[in-house]
Parts: structure tokens; C-alpha cells; sequence
């Protein structure tokens, strides 16, 4: 695969109800990544813009938003999944030659509708929603409790991964003010209100405001515009089958298959020594531990004894992950921005040291269906 | 960077106002087996990736292609969701385009999916909802609500096509008998396509002319229907096409390009966009494409044009758009018979969207047919040899173009 | 549904097939709050208390916004300079919608017109004078803004536009 960097990002602050409008949050990103970068407008080739009808209340949600989000006369495209599938498609029409300056951007706000009813829509309209007993929250605790079972793994070690990635969102000033949560304590966690037993609300993503852009380039063009390009070595992507019987809930097959597919096109054999930082998009704790088991980073049932802390053996969401804010079609963008940030040595408070090669990951769908991995790599 | 990209394959499902007999999902499989129907060599397990889209509000289910997965036989294999309203079809097949020209490791064959079945929910609530948000504001800002209710269809494509309609005839001087005539040529077409809706082989221009306005100056016998259907396309490389099939048809040129929004603009702030029959975007898109294609006179070398015309007026406007005429010649041309079955250059021979709209799929149909001509094995089959062909697709609200342009040279100067 | 669409649906109710089980569900709109930025209107609506017209532009371009816009999509950038506008303008384009009223059950002929402020690069929705006859617009026609008594700073200060004089009506083409 020939190589494609990274050369300017931009991520509006996580806000649980922010004082913007909608289209004032989009220009704000898609302005801030230009200008990161250096360039203008008309240097524009594509934009790939990341947006859902149900989380924003109007049929074609995204039809409006050209203008503010840089597409003006400029061919462009929508995808209607995670921010890191936005990223695929203009990672796609870069590797095809046709287009030499992508523009990614993807987001939503959660302040403006009650974002756990608009994920039922997404249930089979025959049989689950009827039924109401399947949501994102009821399959996250399916999953919670098949892995604790399996495995022996216990609820505070999962506990202990909310602990961190609150504790590393306090270090992160772009993320969610509720978030940041330095003093939070395992036992805190686990006395918040019960969602779907044995999940509870310390443990899932909150959902925010917030929209994030990046820009895409290939080699010859990302050395013109930065010194310091973020190079996508390898990208996989897979999708499970739908109905909870139907998997194997302990595990996650389509970040296995996703991490097979990305480490064949990045030369990965060794992913645990090799890789140096693991930004995933969890939409729930047990995620992050599930996450980690199936990239090699742990054997199976093992992904509670990685030392995942910022100056640890691998640390795995330093910037907090999606419990330091998941503002819904945008956060994996945002993974994939902070671990740029880590690779660039831009990261402050939070940054690791030494980072060469990053992995960060997207996903959407009940209990984590359809899953994104990119390998990323500093210049 | 990059390669060719071939054509191999294209499929339809059965369309009807209401297709009461199966589930999204198995809409979705019916056309999928009609697709491997035509490229015999082909299993669902070759299919190394998916493409999928529709259009979400119209059945209250949000992200469909988590549900249908198995349906499509996606199970455990990469998919990507594309969707961009109107042009969905349209966006969805210049994706999988773009999915087999990235080169990415192991995806060689993608299989692009595109669906619409909006007998399940309330169409008009709907499209209604395109301008909700943008109204909403305009009655905070004091409209009151009567006013509004009046707007709310200027999100839709009729809002939108009517004042392409006015402008256009008032350009160009033509009379509603004229689009009628248009309209007339469709239905016939349609009779012959086996999977169209509106079959009327025996239609008249009175019989349209005798329906009551929907929005001045169309009316209701001259827009198109709402159907349910679905429509898939195969991409692959050049070298497994050969294989596939015996005419295989290469993609050479995409774009989708919006100029800005029309009519009612985002925040009420009303519409750069002056003259609605201006159409910037179609016009930027044929210049892209047709670079990459390397096709410098359309009007010679193209031999067979699907445009995506739901409204009479439009099939004349975007063939002048889309460069295959001059400016303001479309209506005369048709009379001519330049686009009939057997002219010189056939538009819309499978009915176009005026007969059959699935509006997730039909954008997608367009190119579909346009490919399937060039492999022969179009159920309308027009007798001249179809060498190279577009299909466009439009979009409502904001005037998005997406064109295709295929051959069957492929087309590998300009990389 | 005219009649013209309602055959093709009839053939499919008819053939035997298996019918699938049919599950009623809505999608509320009502539960979801829209937010948006006034900071680009909020003088825009003061000026039409006092019965001005002003409108916002962008300097890379130079085009004229009425009503003013958060950002000009062209370049990018929020427009940054007010200009005032002319109350005249002219109709770019229209169209009669036929709605039917869900009391009476009535059909109702609603004109809307796509009005092109003087001076201005942009159009707008508006209605026209009751008195003026909807057929006999054209493109291009003159019409002017005719103002509410009692304004209150919102869009409605603007009732509709009535019909201006038009000079060159005598040689104009005939439809």
C-alpha cells in the first residue's frame, strides 16, 4: 500500500452541552484543520464528512452541512458510520490517485437528543425493538458478563480501566469536564448508578458535543505541507454477524480480523513489542480489555495484567478513550487525532514518551459489530 | 497509484409501490442473486468487500446494513456504509469504484448494495424532515407556522424541481405538452424493463395532461412513483473481470460535486444558488469526470446517456448540463427523436427514475443500466453497439451531481 | 395517490405470496432540540425593527448574503462586513403548491417565490401580495417589500412583496 499521511487535524473541545450551533462547531474544525496545515480552501481536492440522521434529528442530515464543512464545488461524499470509516473512504480516494488533499470530519451533538433511544433504532424492527430487551447498554452487559465468566477476569478489574482512563482524561484539556475525574476510586465506580447490571454509568461512554476533522495527503504532497507527517501503514476493517446468538460474546471477531488485516499491509508480526501506544474506542470498559486481547497485545483473558498506564509497558488510551467523552459519529476521528498527537510529541501532559507506532481504532454497531483498525507510524 | 476499475455485474430486485411479500433484507439477497445471476463464476464467498447504503429516515431504521448482514452474505468480511440522500445509489457506486481502485491488501471484488423500501414508513414525514431542523429555526425567528408548513416541501425534490421547472421554461420557451412528451417516452420504455414499476406501454399525452397539479407547472401524472427495490453492482480488478464476464465495461471517470444549498439554504439563510436551472455542480462534475475519462467531445463519443431525471423537465435539463447538448436545444433534440430508442443518442431507455424511484437504489440503477447496455444484456437493448455511456444521479436539496462514466476501453493515460 | 400510481401496487396485493408480519413504530422528532447560532442574525433583526435591510459580505469574494449567513461557503470564512440592501428586488423564480387544508379538506393554491434582493447574491422564500395574481408572474418581475405596521425584529417584518412598477412592460416578450 503505498503511503498516505496525516498533515493537520483539528478536535473542537468535548462539551456535554456546548454554546455553539451546529454548523458554527463544523466550520470551527474543518477552518482549524486547514489552518494547521497551512493550506486554503481552494487546495481542497475531497471531503468525506461523517454525520447520522438519527443522531441529528433530519432526513439527510448531512446535506446542509457542505457548505460550512469545506465541500463547496469540490467532489465530496458522506459515509454514515463512525469518524474512522470517514477517514477509510478518504483514505480510499487518496490511494486511487485522483485526489491529492482529503478533508475528514465527523461528529454530532449529544445535548440535542436523547442519544441511548436513538440507538434503538438501529435493533431489527421485526423482532428485537418490539421485544425493547436488546439496546446498547442491555448487549454491553451481555458481553460484560459472558467475558467475566469465561475467563475469571472480576468487575473491579474492569473497574480499574474506568479508574485510568478518567484519571488520563483529567490530563487531557479537550476532554469532557465530566469526565475529568483525577481522585475516582474503583469503589466509586462500581456504587454509580446501575445501567444493565454489571454495567454501570462510570463505565460507559458518555455521550457529548463535539466535532473533529483531519486532513489526508499522499507522499509526495505530505512532505510539501509538513516535516512531521503521520504515515497509515496498514488499515482492516470487518463486520460480525448481527443477532447476540450468532457471536461469540466473550471475544470480539471482527477486531481480530480487522488487526489480521492491518498487520499484514503494516509488516506487523510481533504486535505487543512492536507497538508503542493503543488509542481504542471503547464504548464500555470490558471493551478496552476485550480490544487488547484480540490485537496480540495479551493472551486471551489476560487483558486485565497489560500495565496499561501512560508510562507503562503499552499504554492504551492516554488521552482517556471514549470514557474521557464520546461525542457520537466522531469520536473514532478522535482516536485516531490523538494518536497522531502521540506520534507528532504533541500530546503535553498525557504525551508517551518515545512513540513510534500507534494503533487506534473505531467501531460501531451493537457490542462493538463492526470494528476499524489503523496502524499509524511518526516520519 | 491506483488501478482500473471494471464493471462485471449488475442486478435488480422486482420494484413495486409495495413490496409486502419480503423484508428489507431479503429485498437486499433478491437482488444480490439476480447480480451473480448474470456473472456465473462468481459465489457470494469470492466477494472480497461490501458497500452499502440507503436512504434511513424513510423506514425508521437507522443503519440497516448491521441488521442484513448475513442477508448479503457480509458475514466476517469488511463493509462500509455510504449514504448521501437522493444520490445514494449514485455515491454508493462511485464508493465501491473507489474501494477496488485503492488497492488496499486482498480486496479485489466489492460487491456495492444499494436499497430503498419506503412502503415500510410515512414518505412524506420523511421528506418533510430534510428542511425540519433549518424550519424550526425560521419559526423562532417569528415565521409563524402556517407559513412554515408551506416550506416544509421545499426540502424535498419537488420544491426544488418546480423552480428548475419555472426557470427552465422560461428559458427555453417550451410548454407542459412538452414534458409530457418526455414523460410519454419514459412509461413506454418502462414497459419493456422487467423490473420497472410503471409499466404503460399505451400511454398518451392527453391521459398526463389530464392529471391535477402537484406543484405548478408539474403535475401529478409527470412525477415519478415511490417504489420499493434495490439494485446491485459488482466491481472488480481489469484482470478478474476478464474472467467474469465477456464484455467487461471499465469505470473511467467519477465525481460528485454540489454547488451549495438550494432554495432554502442552512439557518433560513436562503440560497446562492440564483437561477436554480444554472446548475453549477452538474457542471463542475462533468468536467472532473470526463478529465479522467479523457473524453473531450461528449456529444460524439458518448452512445447512450442515463440521467437521472424524476421530473420531466430535468431529463432535458441535464442532458444539456451534462454536456451532451447545447444550451437550450434539449427540447428540440427529443422532438427530433434524437433520444429515442433508435436515435443517434438513446437517454432513459429503461424508463429513468420518471417510472421507477426507490430513491436509495435509483441512482444507482442509472449506471447499472448504462453498464448493462454496454455488455449487451440490457432488457431494453438499444440496437446501435453502446461503446461508452454515463449515468448521473441528482440530489434534491442541495443540487448534488454524481456521474459515472464507463467504456469498454479502459482508460489509463491520465494516472 | 393518482391512479396512475396505485395500479402497479394492486398486482403484488394480488399474487400469492407469503405475507411478512407487519410491526407498527414511530420515529419522534418531537423529542430532539435544534440549536442554533443567532449571532449572525441578531443585527440583521434589529435593523428590520427600524425598517432597514442590511445584509453581511464576505471580503475574499465580495458576495452580498441576504439574509446573512454564518459562513461563506466559497472561502471559507465568516463574511465580515455589513452593507445595506434595497427594499426592491426582483423574482428569480416560483412555483404554486397545492395543499390540502387537513380541517376543510380543501385544496389550497399557495404561490412561493424565490425573491433576488437588489444588490444581494442570494434569494430567498417569500410570498407575495394577496392582490397579485400568481399566473401572471414571471421571471423577473419587479416587486418591492412591503412592511408589517407593528414590527417585532423577527423575519415576519417583512409581510410579503407587492408589485412594482414596471416600466418595460409594454415591450416585454409574451409568453
Amino acid at each position: 500500500m503505498q503511503k498516505v499521511g496525516i498533515v493537520g487535524y483539528y478536535q473542537v473541545k468535548l462539551y456535554s452541552d456546548a454554546n455553539y450551533g451546529r454548523y458554527e462547531m463544523i466550520f470551527e474544525a474543518s477552518r482549524g484543520a486547514l489552518d494547521k496545515a497551512g493550506l486554503k480552501k481552494k487546495d481542497i481536492s475531497t471531503v468525506i464528512s461523517c454525520t447520522n440522521d438519527y443522531y441529528d434529528g433530519r432526513t439527510i442530515s448531512n446535506c446542509f452541512t457542505v457548505e460550512v464543512g469545506g465541500g463547496y464545488m469540490a467532489d465530496e461524499s458522506k459515509v454514515e458510520m463512525d469518524g474512522a470509516h470517514a477517514v477509510l473512504y478518504g483514505l480510499m480516494r487518496v490511494l486511487s490517485g485522483n485526489h491529492n488533499l482529503a478533508l475528514v470530519w465527523g461528529g454530532s451533538m449529544a445535548s440535542c437528543y436523547p442519544y441511548h433511544s436513538a440507538r434503538l433504532y438501529e435493533t431489527d424492527p421485526t423482532w428485537e425493538r418490539p421485544l425493547a430487551y436488546v439496546n446498547d447498554i442491555t448487549s454491553a452487559g451481555f458481553q460484560m458478563r459472558a467475558y467475566m465468566e469465561k475467563y475469571g477476569v472480576t468487575v473491579e478489574d474492569i473497574a480499574k480501566v474506568a479508574v485510568k482512563n478518567k484519571k488520563n482524561a483529567a490530563k487531557n484539556p479537550l476532554a469532557l469536564k465530566e469526565a475529568q475525574l483525577p481522585n475516582l476510586t474503583v469503589k466509586d465506580v462500581l456504587d454509580s448508578g446501575i445501567y444493565s447490571d454489571p454495567v454501570t454509568e462510570l463505565m460507559a461512554a458518555p455521550p457529548c458535543d463535539s466535532v473533529a476533522a483531519l486532513l489526508l495527503a499522499p507522499e509526495k504532497q505530505a512532505l510539501k505541507i509538513t516535516d512531521r507527517p503521520v504515515w497509515i501503514k496498514g488499515v482492516g476493517y470487518s463486520q460480525e454477524p448481527y443477532y447476540l446468538g450468532d457471536r461469540d460474546l466473550s471475544g470480539c471477531k471482527s477486531m481480530n480480523l480487522a488487526g489480521k488485516m492491518a498487520y499484514a499491509g503494516a509488516g506487523i508480526k510481533d504486535p505487543s513489542s512492536e507497538i508503542d501506544v493503543a488509542e481504542l474506542f471503547e464504548a464500555c470498559a470490558h471493551e478496552e480489555l476485550i480490544f487488547a486481547e484480540e490485537l496480540g497485545f495479551a493472551k486471551k483473558g489476560k487483558g486485565a495484567e497489560i500495565n496499561s498506564a501512560i508510562n507503562g509497558d503499552l499504554p492504551i488510551n492516554p488521552s482517556g478513550g471514549a470514557l474521557g467523552g464520546h461525542p457520537p459519529c466522531g469520536t473514532g476521528l478522535i482516536r485516531i487525532i490523538e494518536a497522531v498527537k502521540q506520534l507528532t510529541g504533541e500530546a503535553g501532559q498525557y504525551q508517551v514518551k518515545g512513540a513510534k507506532k500507534a494503533v487506534a481504532s473505531g467501531q460501531i454497531g451493537m457490542c462493538a459489530q463492526n470494528n476499524i483498525l489503523y496502524v499509524l507510524e511518526a516520519n | 497509484m491506483g488501478r482500473q476499475v471494471a464493471i462485471a455485474s449488475a442486478g435488480f430486485s422486482e420494484h413495486a409501490s409495495k413490496r409486502s411479500d419480503v423484508s428489507m433484507p431479503e429485498l437486499v439477497s433478491e437482488a444480490i442473486e439476480d447480480c451473480l445471476k448474470n456473472a456465473p463464476s462468481v459465489e457470494l464467498g469470492d466477494i472480497d468487500a461490501f458497500v452499502n447504503g440507503n436512504m434511513p429516515a424513510f423506514e425508521g431504521s437507522n443503519i440497516p446494513e448491521l441488521w442484513m448482514t448475513d442477508w448479503m452474505g457480509a458475514r466476517n468480511k469488511p463493509l462500509l456504509r455510504v449514504t448521501t440522500g437522493g444520490t445514494t445509489g449514485g455515491s454508493v457506486a462511485i464508493s465501491g469504484y473507489y474501494t477496488v481502485a485503492a488497492g488496499l491488501p486482498g480486496v479485489d471484488t466489492v460487491l456495492a448494495v444499494a436499497f430503498e423500501q419506503q412502503s415500510q414508513g410515512d414518505t412524506s414525514v420523511g421528506l418533510a424532515s430534510v428542511a425540519y431542523g433549518e424550519i424550526s429555526i425560521l419559526n423562532t425567528l417569528g415565521i409563524p407556522y402556517e407559513r412554515i408548513s408551506r416550506l416544509l416541501s421545499a426540502g424535498a425534490a419537488i420544491g426544488v424541481a418546480a423552480y428548475q421547472a419555472t426557470t427552465y421554461m422560461n428559458k427555453t420557451r417550451i410548454s407542459e405538452e412538452d414534458l409530457a412528451r418526455v414523460v410519454v417516452q419514459n412509461r413506454r420504455n418502462a414497459a419493456k424493463t422487467w423490473w420497472a414499476h410503471l409499466k404503460m406501454p399505451n400511454l398518451t399525452i392527453e391521459e398526463v395532461l389530464d392529471t391535477p397539479y402537484v406543484q405548478y407547472p408539474l403535475r401529478y401524472g409527470m412525477v415519478c412513483p415511490a417504489s420499493d427495490g434495490a439494485c446491485v453492482m459488482l466491481f472488480t480488478t481489469e484482470e478478474k473481470a476478464k474472467e467474469m464476464c465477456d464484455i467487461p465495461v471499465y469505470v473511467n471517470g467519477v465525481a460528485s460535486v454540489a454547488n451549495e444549498s438550494a432554495v432554502l439554504g442552512y439557518d433560513g439563510s436562503g440560497s446562492a444558488q440564483i437561477d436554480p436551472s444554472m446548475q453549477l455542480g452538474a457542471i463542475r462534475s462533468s468536467e472532473l469526470a470526463y478529465k479522467q475519462a479523457g473524453i473531450s467531445f461528449p456529444r460524439k463519443e458518448i452512445d447512450y446517456a442515463e440521467v437521472y431525471a424524476p421530473f420531466p423537465n430535468q431529463q432535458l435539463l441535464w442532458t444539456e448540463k451534462l454536456g451532451l447538448f447545447e444550451e437550450g436545444t434539449a427540447p428540440a433534440m427529443h422532438e427530433a427523436g434524437i433520444t429515442d430508442f433508435n436515435g443517434e443518442l438513446p437517454v432513459n431507455c429503461s424508463g429513468g427514475v420518471n417510472s421507477t424511484n426507490a430513491i436509495g437504489a435509483s441512482a444507482m440503477e442509472r449506471p447499472a443500466e448504462a453498464a448493462l447496455q454496454i455488455m449487451g444484456k440490457a432488457s431494453n437493448q438499444v440496437p446501435k453497439t453502446v461503446h461508452t455511456s454515463i449515468g448521473s444521479g441528482w440530489g434534491g436539496s442541495l443540487n448534488l451531481i454524481t456521474l459515472m462514466a464507463m467504456s469498454d476501453q479502459p482508460q489509463r493515460k491520465w494516472r | 395517490m393518482s391512479k396512475m400510481t396505485q395500479r402497479k401496487s394492486l398486482d403484488y396485493v394480488k399474487k400469492e405470496y407469503v405475507r411478512t408480519r407487519t410491526q407498527p413504530g414511530s420515529w419522534y422528532l418531537s423529542s430532539y432540540n435544534y440549536k442554533f447560532n443567532i449571532t449572525h442574525m441578531k443585527p440583521f433583526l434589529a435593523k428590520l425593527k427600524e425598517k432597514k435591510l442590511v445584509a453581511n459580505q464576505c471580503s475574499s469574494c465580495n458576495r452580498v448574503f441576504f439574509p446573512p449567513r454564518l459562513v461563506c461557503g466559497k472561502c471559507l470564512v465568516k463574511p465580515d462586513k455589513w452593507v445595506d440592501i434595497r427594499e426592491t428586488a426582483s423574482v428569480s423564480t416560483y412555483a404554486i403548491s397545492y395543499l390540502k387544508d387537513p380541517e376543510t379538506g380543501e385544496v389550497q393554491e399557495r404561490p412561493m417565490v424565490l425573491v433576488h434582493h437588489d444588490g444581494a447574491d442570494t434569494v430567498s422564500i417569500a410570498e407575495l401580495s394577496p392582490d397579485v395574481n400568481v399566473k401572471d408572474t414571471y421571471v423577473g418581475m419587479p416587486i418591492i417589500a412591503h412592511w408589517k405596521d407593528e414590527r417585532v425584529g423577527g423575519l415576519v417584518d417583512i409581510e410579503y412583496y407587492d408589485k412594482y412598477k414596471d416600466d418595460s412592460d409594454d415591450i416585454r416578450y409574451k409568453k
